[in-house]
């Protein structure tokens, strides 16, 4: 238990960085969200020009690692005189890539709902955009919620790169504290151990919604 | 709870042959092509207030798409057609190839009058039986919920579904998601039904059920265009039987004048097949 005794001195350091890496997270999630919705209506119903358009952006980021396109950024943003606080330009990197991902995520969701789903609404008179609300979308977000819920763990993972661009959370925390005890196998193992709880939280949640969305599937 | 009767049918759809004769559908010269393969060649059907039309033909000869093109699922390259004086899709020109297409709110708007259900039934699965035969009529016609939902339960009564209210389709049989799937059609008020084979996705003990309240459904007066292999039911049900071979129709009549005497030799050979699978 000796052994252990460097985590318990820091632990409240950790925790801090912990719920740094949420915000980061949670602020990051909601507009990568609603960009992955717009890009995947783009993509299934927009003309040919819309459609390449995003096409070329998707090909674009899924070729980019994560961690270049953050310190091209970081390095990038000043020089166009855009005063962000670091903290935001790292959620929008954040919002902007994963958005990319959501929206292949639920395109998938809307395409593998049968024809015959949206001819049954057509036949009711429903207009595209009534379908899509009551018909196409509730099953589609179902459908959906499982890939999406791992993006959403993966991109709190991801979030412990932002130490690069000097931003603090989780992981900066625990290299400081590494630095003072020496004791970096305890420490990371702390942080291993709360990014698990993290991402195992998300996952229940994510079951829970499924659950309550849509019973009698 | 509700007795089912055909006093409550009655009651539930509004009889329409008052208005005898009156042209429900039309379709005039209506052509669809799926790339190189001409599906409908140059149909022309009339279907008047009331009468209950079976199309019949072999697997392939366009009957499916027949249906579609009447409510405008499937586009089609030319042709019109009206739906009780009303164009759905394109509005006529001075020439054939002048007409026009209608745009997609329009067409949506003309769909709310023509009902149609599928073999496959195709309810919304996320929706309890109740949600599925209100939704449309709440969402597309503003009805009030109160009003929607008081009609839904007699359509409901009506196909003896009205314990059934409350349960997700997965959870029905195929005939009884079938019933909830006409009921969910005829709550939009629609002037007439289109059917596509809906019995011949289910068990052959199911299949009485959900021919008893398309009986029914005709008893009430209802317009009705059918495409169905149950020929014994085609005969009881329809005031005239189409046959479609190759896009075309092929010949059309009264069903014991095309059932035991067709005039041309495609509908003989097409009845001999269809007796020597189901002779016993
Ligand atoms: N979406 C489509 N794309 C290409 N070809 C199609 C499509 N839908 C139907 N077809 C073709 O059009 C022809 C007519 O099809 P349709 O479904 O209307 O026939 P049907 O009379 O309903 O046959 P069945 O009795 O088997 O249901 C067939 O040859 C079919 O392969
Ligand atoms: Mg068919």
């Amino acid at each position: 238990m000796k052994e252990f005794a460097p985590l318990l001195h820091g632990y409240w350091y950790l925790l801090r960085g912990a719920g740094m890496t949420v915000l980061m997270a949670a602020g990051s999630i909601v507009p990568a969200t609603v960009c992955g919705v717009l890009l995947a209506l783009a993509q299934v119903f927009g003309n040919q020009a819309v459609r390449s358009i995003v096409v070329a952006y998707l090909f674009l980021i899924r070729g980019i690692p994560l961690l270049v396109l953050l310190t091209f950024t970081y390095y990038l943003l000043p020089l166009t005189g855009i005063d962000l606080p670091p903290f935001w330009g790292v959620v929008m990197v954040f919002a902007f890539y994963y958005a990319a991902f959501m929206s292949e995520v639920f395109r998938a969701g809307i395409l593998s709902l049968p024809r015959a789903q949206w001819d049954a609404a057509r036949s009711l008179g429903m207009t595209q955009r009534l379908m899509l609300q009551i018909v196409i979308f509730p099953q589609a977000l179902r459908l959906a919620s499982p890939p999406f819920v791992s993006l959403c763990a993966n991109l709190v993972k991801a979030t412990s790169l932002v130490s690069i661009v000097g931003l603090w959370e989780l992981t900066m925390a625990s290299r400081e504290i590494v630095e003072r005890t020496l004791a970096p196998f305890q420490i990371f193992l702390g942080a291993a151990v709360v990014y698990f709880c993290i991402c195992y939280t998300l996952a229940l949640y994510g079951r829970y919604l499924e659950r309550r969305v849509l019973q009698g599937h | 709870m509700v007795d089912i009767s055909s006093d409550v049918s009655s009651r539930v759809i509004e009889p329409q042959t008052a208005v005898a004769r009156r042209p429900m559908l039309a379709m005039d010269e209506v052509s669809k092509r799926f790339g190189s393969l001409e599906v409908l060649r140059n149909i022309s059907l009339s279907v008047s207030a009331g009468e209950v039309v079976v199309v019949i033909g072999p697997s392939g000869s366009g009957k499916t798409t027949l249906l579609r093109c009447i409510n405008m699922l499937e586009d089609y390259e030319k042709g019109i057609v009206v739906i009780d004086g009303e164009p759905i899709g394109y509005r006529p020109g001075a020439t054939p190839d002048q007409r026009q297409r209608m745009s997609e709110r329009e067409i949506a708007a003309a769909r709310e009058h023509i009902g149609m259900v599928f073999q496959s039934y195709n309810l919304f699965p996320h929706m309890t039986v109740l949600h599925n035969v209100t939704a449309a009529p709440i969402r597309v016609k503003g009805v009030p919920r109160a009003r929607a939902e008081e009609r839904a339960r007699e359509l409901l009564a009506m196909v003896g579904l009205s314990d059934k209210m409350a349960e997700y389709p997965a959870r029905l049989s195929g005939g009884q998601q079938q019933r909830v799937a006409i009921a969910r059609a005829l709550a939009m008020d629609p002037k007439i039904m289109l059917f596509d084979e809906v019995t011949s996705a289910l068990d052959p003990e199911l299949v009485g059920e959900v021919l008893a309240a398309m009986q029914e459904l005709a008893r009430a007066g209802m317009t009705m265009v059918v495409v169905t292999h149950e020929m014994s039911f085609a005969r009881d049900i329809a005031d005239r039987i189409v046959f479609m071979d190759g896009g075309v129709i092929v010949e059309q009549g009264k069903p014991d004048q095309l059932l035991f005497s067709p005039t041309t030799e495609r509908v003989r050979a097409f009845l001999r097949r269809y007796n020597d699978r189901y002779r016993i």
